[in-house]
């Protein structure tokens, strides 16, 4: 696979990065990536995904835009309110970069879909809003082998992890009790501010590229938890856990990215 | 030994391209690329040294030798 002119040129000031190489960006090329929810997490995720030249983006969310998500869901715009929040994600990051094929699922991920939807893809972003979502992206993340970035964020504080299922502390093994329903506040009740979530996110894409590329070193092992009001961060280490009912039964995942 | 001929590309297009052709060489292979002068002939040969290659110049030709 070869690059063209214009994309060399589009991907210039990354190809130059002595960390990158023309190998690494056709290796994005190559990729396909799932992003779970494309608010105040996945806007800037998928941008800087779809920007830095990732093959196929998959972008499931089966919201409409609301006036309320504005202020921290930087893909969606004022005239866009009332519209499918998936397909205005497509429609908006095909203008960023019509290199990249973009496959929005305006549809809740449920247990029936979710394998079916992460099976095949190189990395999943999430980028959800709900604890049910998250473990259950985790889930079928770890049964289907595919490498994942998980993260949240609540008001000024935020963390992001990256799994590599098998060989890795998977979400479930860091936090092996799911809280019950209610218990803790999503950020449809508590509030948040956008340009925590876009710091995040924004993590969130840069760990994906890690992962599919190679380059650096991912948050394997490790969760990075980002106080936004002092921007103090602390890495907590994490550990596979035998039994894990989510990733002890998944094989170590071939060395291939 | 790889040319190029990189007359006319600016930059950082012009490093782009020779780095993509150096990823194709093994370590001490040389490749010979034609800049401009002015900014691409400094700016070209600095860029490779600070990767840790061996350049040398002989007028608009700048030789890369692969780390």
């Amino acid at each position: 696979m070869t690059l063209s002119d214009s994309e060399l040129e589009r991907y210039s000031r990354q190809l130059v990065m002595p960390e990158w190489s023309g190998e690494a960006q056709e290796r994005l090329k190559r990729a396909s990536a799932i992003v779970v929810g494309v608010g105040a997490l996945g806007s800037p995720a998928a941008t800087y995904l779809a920007a830095a030249g990732v093959g196929r983006i998959g972008i499931v969310d089966s919201d409409a835009v609301e006036l309320s998500n504005l202020h921290r869901q930087p893909l969606h715009y004022t005239p866009d309110v009332g519209g499918a929040k998936a397909e205005n994600a497509a429609v908006k990051l095909s203008f960023l970069n019509p290199e990249v094929q973009l496959e929005p699922y305006p549809v809740r991920l449920e247990p029936t879909n979710a394998g079916p939807i992460v099976a095949g893809a190189d990395v999943v972003v999430d980028c959800s809003d709900s604890f049910a979502t998250r473990y259950l992206v985790n889930d079928a993340s770890c049964a289907e082998g595919v490498a994942l970035v998980e993260a949240g964020v609540l008001g000024l504080s935020g963390l992001v992890t990256s799994i590599r299922p098998g060989r890795s502390a998977c979400y479930r093994c860091a936090f092996p009790v799911e809280p019950p329903e209610g218990s803790v506040p999503s950020c449809r009740e508590a509030g948040v501010l956008g340009a925590m979530a876009g710091i995040v996110g924004s993590i969130q894409a840069l760990e994906a590229l890690k992962l599919l590329t190679g380059v650096g070193e991912p948050l394997l092992d490790r969760i990075l938890q980002l106080d936004g009001a002092d921007l103090r961060q602390t890495i907590v280490a994490t550990e596979r856990r035998a039994g894990c009912p989510a990733c002890a039964a998944v094989p170590a995942a071939a060395e291939s990215r | 030994m790889r040319t190029l001929d990189l007359t006319g590309v600016i930059c950082p297009m012009n490093w782009v391209r020779a780095r993509l052709a150096l990823e194709g060489l093994g370590p001490g292979e040389a490749l010979t690329v034609r800049v401009d002068p002015g900014e691409p002939l400094e700016s070209l040969p600095r860029s490779a040294e600070e990767e840790g290659h061996d350049v040398t110049i002989d007028g608009d030709r700048v030789t890369i030798v692969k780390r």
